[in-house]
């Protein structure tokens, strides 16, 4: 491939940008759910699913 | 408008489809599907375009970042529409769920139009010699992207977060007019960057092989997107929801003190 | 119910005048949003010897020379948009997508003599892409020649005779 560094970086960053989102949506909603099921056990159990 | 606390019964009643309750419930049901289906889609419209599909007679293996900059490019004005519906949401049925949804969909559609950016200037400087040029089209993305970042400022500018929401909304319905301008942007002016290969009115202007994985990809994003931006909501209506408890809870112990 | 219909239409109102206002800017700054001017448009006004400034148009065909300026390598061409053209001059290294017949975007000013003096120079290509193998075929058969500008549309591309294809609406 010509140009290979130009299209590794275009790839290598747009992976770690999404990478940073997805992780970031995720482990923001675990935390909000665990603190939702000690606050208020009987609502929380009623959501299906983290979000994974 | 005081309707801080939107679980009152009054939210209820209202906005039917915006009971956070049901959208919890929804949203967990289809997220793991979009969630799935994004990863999915998008690794195999990514690899086919990196490497199945043939290079460019011209441009060579370059043109394979393509397959990453033109499904952000689509993107990052598509969810600016969704910002903007949201904001109108917001601003003329005072949809509870709508604020959120904007606050939500900002720092992604920035996200998403950063990559545009930074993918087309790392397209740029190997094919046309240059890594930006103030063209009517790199500018306007640029503005776009601007737009995005004021948004998500607004909405924390203010003490009283209802304030901040309402002035991100005006922000993001008045930024809907750079939307056209980038799109015939490179119609109505000249430009380095190139007019569309692909419109509604003709056949695209680019081979079948071409033009496949960046269809793929193209939804791959689309779904990968909807799949963040659902999980940023869920987790800003629990933590929402959170608050509501947390203050209960306080007001409670102070009748009780 | 009428609170959100009058809401809705402050919306609207704002929208329409927003909008008529974008346009009216727009279309005032038009020539300021231009990347490139022309070589017709040099031809009718030309910009102030000096002034430095955005050239744009196709490579003539047939007017390329590598040429050498004191050790520097460079070249000097022709910029066409059919009507007009103007020389160019440029000592540097040319982007790969150079060619004769492809868009160029040359940064510079006009010289005394009328010829445009470069100091740098980016390639535009157009919006087609396709594999080698069919820009190969395409001009073996005849049916483009990259040096004369874009390629035929490509629901023509697959045609098995040009003539046919030709008949088919190219």
């Amino acid at each position: 491939m010509n140009h290979l560094s130009f299209i590794a970086a275009a790839y290598g960053l747009t992976l770690v940008v999404v990478l940073v989102f997805a992780i970031g949506a995720w482990r923001r909603g675990v935390a909000a759910q665990r603190r939702l099921a000690a606050l208020d056990p009987r609502n929380a159990t009623t959501m299906p699913g983290d979000a994974a | 408008m005081s309707n801080t606390n939107t679980f009152g019964p009054a939210g209820l009643n209202l906005h039917r489809f915006a009971n956070p309750g049901r959208f919890l419930r929804l949203s967990g049901a289809v997220l793991p599907w979009l969630a799935v289906s994004g990863v999915v889609i998008t690794a195999i419209g990514l690899g086919w375009g990196l490497f199945l599909a043939p290079a460019d007679w011209q441009q060579g293996d370059a043109v394979r970042i393509m397959y990453v900059h033109v499904p952000a490019a689509w993107l990052a004005s598509l969810g600016y529409v969704m910002l903007a519906c949201a904001s109108l949401a917001s601003l003329v049925w005072r949809h509870p769920l709508a604020d959120l949804a904007a606050a939500e969909i900002g720092p992604v559609g920035a996200g998403i139009t950063a990559i545009c950016l930074a993918t087309g200037s790392l397209w740029g400087k190997p094919m046309w010699g240059a890594w930006w040029v103030w063209d009517a089209r790199m500018t306007s993305v640029l503005v776009l992207f601007f737009l995005y970042l004021g948004h998500i400022a607004l909405v924390r500018a203010f003490d009283d977060q209802q304030r901040g929401y309402r002035a991100a909304a005006i922000l993001a319905l008045v930024g809907v007019v750079n939307l056209p301008i980038i799109k015939f942007s490179v119609e109505w002016w000249n430009t380095l960057h190139q007019p569309a290969s692909i419109t509604l009115s003709g056949a695209p202007s680019m081979a079948p092989a071409l033009l496949w994985p960046l269809l793929v990809s193209a939804i791959g994003f689309n779904l990968g997107f909807a799949a963040v931006v659902v999980a940023r909501l869920r987790a800003a209506v629990m933590e929402r929801r959170i608050r509501a408890l947390l203050l209960a809870r306080a007001r409670n112990d102070l009748q009780n003190a | 119910m009428t609170r959100k219909r009058r809401r809705l239409m402050v919306v609207l109102a704002c929208a329409v005048g927003l909008g008529s206002a974008a346009a009216l800017t727009l279309s005032a700054f038009s020539s300021t949003l231009q990347l490139f001017v022309a070589p017709s448009k040099i031809a009718t006004e030309a910009p102030r010897g000096g002034r430095v400034f955005r050239l744009g148009g196709l490579v003539e065909t047939g007017s390329l020379q590598r040429i050498i300026q004191n050790g520097s390598p460079g070249a000097s061409f022709r910029v066409t948009d059919g009507g007009a053209s103007v020389s160019v001059s440029y000592i540097g290294i040319l982007p790969d997508l150079f060619r004769e017949g492809q868009g160029v975007v040359a940064l510079g000013s006009l010289q005394p003599d009328g010829s445009f003096a470069a100091q740098e120079v980016l390639a535009k290509h157009d919006e087609t892409y396709m594999p080698p193998d069919v820009a190969d075929a395409l001009k073996k058969s005849g049916r483009w020649k990259p040096g004369q500008g874009a390629p035929p549309a490509s629901a023509l591309w697959d045609a098995p005779d040009w003539n046919q294809a030709k008949q088919a609406g190219g």
